[in-house]
């Protein structure tokens, strides 16, 4: 016994699952498969900052619609718009964050410079030692724990079947497309979409495609609950900071600092060595950190290619198979880019252009 | 009362009584005591506020799981049913 579908999706994050329901809105008949449950890679255990300060200028429009997309889930994912300041502490960090922001509010995001007063008045619990500031009202957070749950439903809501642990272990090819092979019966899809994250290079291998993706392993970390210091989500000049106190009173840290480990080997690992300056600049932002234990840290990772730009398109040489993923703030432009990558594959002209993985990754890298 | 078994609590033998402080105010208790057992002894109930509504806590699983009983000593967040009274011992509350 095997199934037939117009197209199988190959991971079940935020991209692929948002790809699936633009691909069933537009007439296609998707299947979503995961090799553990919807929304436990990267889209489950990010810090869910969603920031403009900290998005690549190229990708800002996408970014904005990302925003746009979150506000709508609202309620369901943990939205929250609270605005967002980026800090800077030493003459370096402020030339770097005038420089770094203004290119990003020339982009379109509705950033500005603050003063020391009016980010201590809106934040009294900061360090008093802030250079300079930038602020913008758009940023805010989500709860990415939510996103599994969020989109299981919304799936259902659709009719799109999908399948949880459900590893992919091989790719053939019938007249009709593609066979998918798994634990169970054997998936047909007459088109693919690879959007596996992390596991990115070893799904496009199974079809003979070599994508070079590698990928980043950010730590994020969570506080015991504590009594009501930050309001807004706080980010650092250099980008090696976001923090932000949830609505129970326990803050999220992270800021990309590198655990160890790779997909392959499973779900990585905290290192003292990355994790003790991560939070010493979280103190140093927040001094009264200084009296909160931290309950967890843990990592995630991040896919990336070498010019840090996304994989949304056709995947090279392997006709009706498309892939989507290394999307830098991923989280934030996800639910977009995967809805954009179902207007590609259903043959619309995207809203705005997707990103060609056959391309040369070596042009363009800034 | 009922005993099923005989009182033996004259036989306890007690240590020392040692001082230390809770929030700056003077305390005695038996050295090697467990901290918020002996803070108990002391009248002293309120050991932190709730971070969300700022309602009163105070010891309550004795086994360090509620964390109700949190105080800082040297600087550190501790469960204090996980400390002994030691002479001298610095207690502040999170209230």
């Amino acid at each position: 016994m095997s199934e037939n579908h117009d197209i199988a999706v190959i991971g079940g994050g935020i991209m692929g699952c948002a790809a699936a329901l633009r691909l069933a809105s537009g007439g296609m008949a998707p299947i979503v498969l995961d090799r553990g449950d919807l929304g436990q890679g990267a889209s489950g255990v990010n810090a869910g900052t969603l920031s403009l300060q900290i998005k690549r200028v190229r990708l800002m429009p996408y970014a904005l619609k990302g925003h746009e997309e979150w506000a709508r889930m609202g309620d369901a994912v943990g939205f929250r718009r609270t605005g967002g300041y980026t800090l800077a502490f030493t003459e370096r960090e402020a030339e770097l964050l005038t420089e770094r922001q203004t290119l990003k509010a020339e982009a379109g995001a509705p950033i500005e410079f603050v003063t020391n007063n009016q980010i201590l008045t809106a934040e009294p619990n900061l360090t008093r030692r802030v250079l300079a500031a930038s602020y913008c009202r758009e940023d805010g957070y989500a709860n990415s724990s939510l996103t599994g749950q969020y989109y299981r439903g919304r799936l259902r809501e659709a009719s799109v079947p999908y399948r949880e642990r459900c590893a992919v272990t091989s790719i053939t090819r019938d007249t009709q497309g593609f066979v998918l092979h798994t634990g169970g019966p054997a998936i047909k899809a007459r088109r693919i979409l690879l959007a596996a994250g992390a596991w990115l290079k070893p799904v496009a291998a199974m079809l003979g495609v070599d994508l070079p993706v590698d990928a980043r392993i950010n730590t994020v970390s969570v506080t015991e609950r504590m009594p009501p210091l930050l309001t807004t989500v706080i980010g650092h000049a250099t980008g090696l900071l976001t923090m932000k106190q949830k609505g129970n009173g326990t803050i999220l840290i992270g800021g990309g600092w590198q655990g160890r480990g790779t997909p392959q080997e499973g779900r990585g690992e905290v290192t003292a060595d990355s994790l003790i300056p991560n939070l010493s600049l979280a103190q140093f932002a927040l001094p009264e950190l200084g009296q909160a234990r931290v309950l967890r840290s843990w990592t995630g990772f991040e896919a990336n290619v070498p010019d840090f730009y996304p994989l949304a398109g056709e995947l090279p040489g392997v006709p009706d198979a498309f892939v989507l993923g290394c999307v830098r703030g991923g989280y934030t432009i996800g639910p977009y880019i995967g809805r954009l990558m179902g207007e590609f594959i259903l043959g619309h002209s995207p809203e705005m252009p997707v990103f060609d993985p056959g391309r040369d990754f070596e042009k363009d890298a800034t | 009362m009922i005993r099923l078994v005989p009182d033996h609590s004259a036989r306890i033998q007690r240590t020392e009584k040692v001082p230390f402080t809770f929030d700056g105010v003077a305390l005695m208790g038996c050295a090697g005591e467990n901290l918020a057992a002996a803070l108990m002894q002391a009248g002293v109930l309120h050991l932190r506020n709730a971070p969300g509504d700022g309602a009163p806590r105070g010891a309550f699983c004795m086994m360090a799981l509620c964390q109700e009983c949190v105080v800082f000593v040297d600087g550190q967040s501790v469960e204090s049913c996980r400390l002994t009274v030691s002479s001298g011992l610095v207690v502040k509350s999170r209230r």
